[in-house]
């Protein structure tokens, strides 16, 4: 009966398929001897296997749910198409060009120089695999804005509007329609909003709403999303059956909603599900 | 501007490897395998749509990086595995495996191999017929730790090391969750046989000599049952 002490332990692995090849001669050698042990492997056996069919029994897919998958495929095939023709634009008009600051990651500079130097007119499709080798191109100007919407929420300064009645005179500046969404539903203190430059883009700007929820900070920006596709970069997430895009940068979350060119993204500390739950309840 | 073909490759643009559409519908082929999953690592039907929509779009977004003519199913389930233990495990894998029922040494006492056998169905492979509703709530019931290696293993029967690669950990870790997982999912099937009859109240010991083998510590509660039902 030691052979039962010593196989024993080596039954749910010899069940799995794992075992080494002599071991498995071994138990098998105990099993014809053995019922007890015998029975446990069968029970083993048949645990995996009432296992497997009741969870793959338990998933059937509703029609609706396939077709709320069918739409999020085309909504996703659309958003490659858009930045498929942002790469497309005439080179003059790249907005990485200009929007790139100088003390920017090594590749990025790479680039610039490539773009810039006098080779351009011997070589032109140079500058165009530097353009096209640069990962970020598509998507540089919107990991600036990230870093900015996060730089701006760490080191905010006063607001310029602590009136809410006020709040639409930002528009103009923004060119989108800003509204105060009052987040009452997660106990927001609304402290004040203003406008923030988005850098080197002297036409564009964002509205920054500050609130106040539970004592951590929560910067609310208002942007142009059809110029500025945070969902380029953020990672997609669900919430509330909304496509929520979603990322950290430096300790702090952030979280975009984006629909009909008018995104909303906020910069918090507090952490990534909690940042997403909010902007999913912005209408 | 023409490009020339080397340029072509050296863009992103048009997209290599798998169509949309192709990809598409190869992911749509994989549903009902990946929401089974997701409803067991979730236990929620609504958060288990959520999470294979995510892995889709997530998934849709990486399919360069898919090989055609790989195992799609695989590739799908890592993406969706990683996407649960990221957003609903920000602490790791790690936390409550000391804690927890099964630290409880009740929650798995002995079942005698009458006992064990009598829950097996002797005309099928499977056990005694359970609902399948009644073995996904013992799942349910069990630590994610546990739940998550028993569900990758028996489910999508994937090997020790598929298992150990996907979620980061050595071997012999998801060996010992596996078994700990395996050993609670017995032992709440067990206490549901016994309440629908299948088995009797009484645990059976069918070989007290291997039953002191396998289970020392146990046989004096054994004994002192036996004693106090004579």
């Amino acid at each position: 009966m030691s052979a039962c002490r010593h196989l024993q332990p080596l039954l749910e692995t010899f069940v799995d398929g794992e075992l080494a090849a002599e071991k498995v001669v071994e138990v098998e050698q105990h099993l014809v001897d053995c019922t007890l042990c015998t029975s446990r492997v069968r029970l083993n056996e048949a645990v995996r296997l009432s296992t497997r069919q009741a969870v793959r029994s338990a998933a059937v897919p509703s029609a609706a749910f396939e077709q709320r998958l069918r739409a999020a495929f085309a909504a996703e095939r659309e958003r490659e198409i858009q930045a498929e023709e942002f790469l497309r634009e005439p080179r003059g008009a790249l907005p990485w060009r200009t929007i790139v600051p100088v003390a920017a990651a090594a590749a990025v500079t790479m680039a610039w120089a490539a773009s810039t130097n006098e080779s351009r007119g011997a070589h032109p499709n140079q500058d165009y695999a530097a353009a096209n080798a640069m990962p970020l191109s598509p998507t540089a100007n919107v990991d600036q804005l990230i870093e900015e919407f996060v730089n701006y929420h760490a080191n905010s300064p006063a607001p310029e509007v602590t009136e809410p009645t006020l709040i639409q005179k930002l528009e103009p500046e923004v060119g989108m329609p800003v509204r105060l969404p009052s987040l009452s539903q997660y106990g927001a203190r609304w402290e004040g909003a203003s406008v923030v430059p988005v850098r080197n883009q002297r036409d564009q700007r964002a509205a920054s709403l500050r609130y106040r929820v539970d004592g951590h900070r929560v910067t609310l920006y208002v942007y142009n999303s059809a110029r500025y596709p945070l969902r380029a970069t953020l990672e997609p997430r669900v919430v509330h059956n909304l496509p929520i895009y979603v990322g950290t940068r430096r300790g702090y979350s952030i979280a975009a909603q984006e629909s009909r060119g008018v995104g909303y993204a906020i910069a918090t500390d507090l952490d990534d599900r909690e940042s997403a739950e909010i902007v999913a309840s912005i209408h | 501007m023409q490009r020339s073909p080397a340029l072509k490759r050296l863009s992103p643009n048009p997209r290599s490897g798998i169509s949309p559409e192709d990809f598409e519908r190869e992911a749509l082929s994989q549903l009902s395998a990946l929401l089974a999953v997701a409803g067991r690592l979730t236990r929620n039907s609504s958060e288990a749509e959520d999470l294979v929509q995510d892995t889709f779009v997530k998934a849709m977004r990486a399919r360069q990086q898919f090989e055609p003519g790989t195992n799609m199913r695989a590739w799908l389930l890592r993406i969706l595995t990683n996407t649960f233990i990221n957003r609903y495990r920000r602490g790791g894998l790690e936390r409550s495996v000391i804690e927890g029922p099964d630290a409880d040494p009740l929650a798995d006492g002995w079942i005698g191999s009458a006992t064990l056998e009598a829950m097996r169905d002797p005309e099928s492979r499977a056990l005694r017929p359970m609902l399948a509703a009644e073995i996904n709530r013992a799942l349910d019931s069990i630590p994610e730790e546990f739940r998550v290696v028993v569900v990758l293993a028996d489910v999508e029967e994937m090997s020790y090391r598929e298992i150990a690669d996907m979620l980061g950990c050595p071997i012999g870790t998801v060996m010992s969750r596996l078994h700990r997982g395996r050993r609670l999912l017995k032992s709440r099937l067990y206490e549901h046989a016994r309440a629908m009859g299948i088995i009797g109240p009484e645990p059976i010991v069918g070989e007290p000599e291997a039953a002191a083998e396998a289970a020392p510590i146990d046989m004096l509660s054994w004994r002192s049952k036996k004693a106090a039902s004579q």
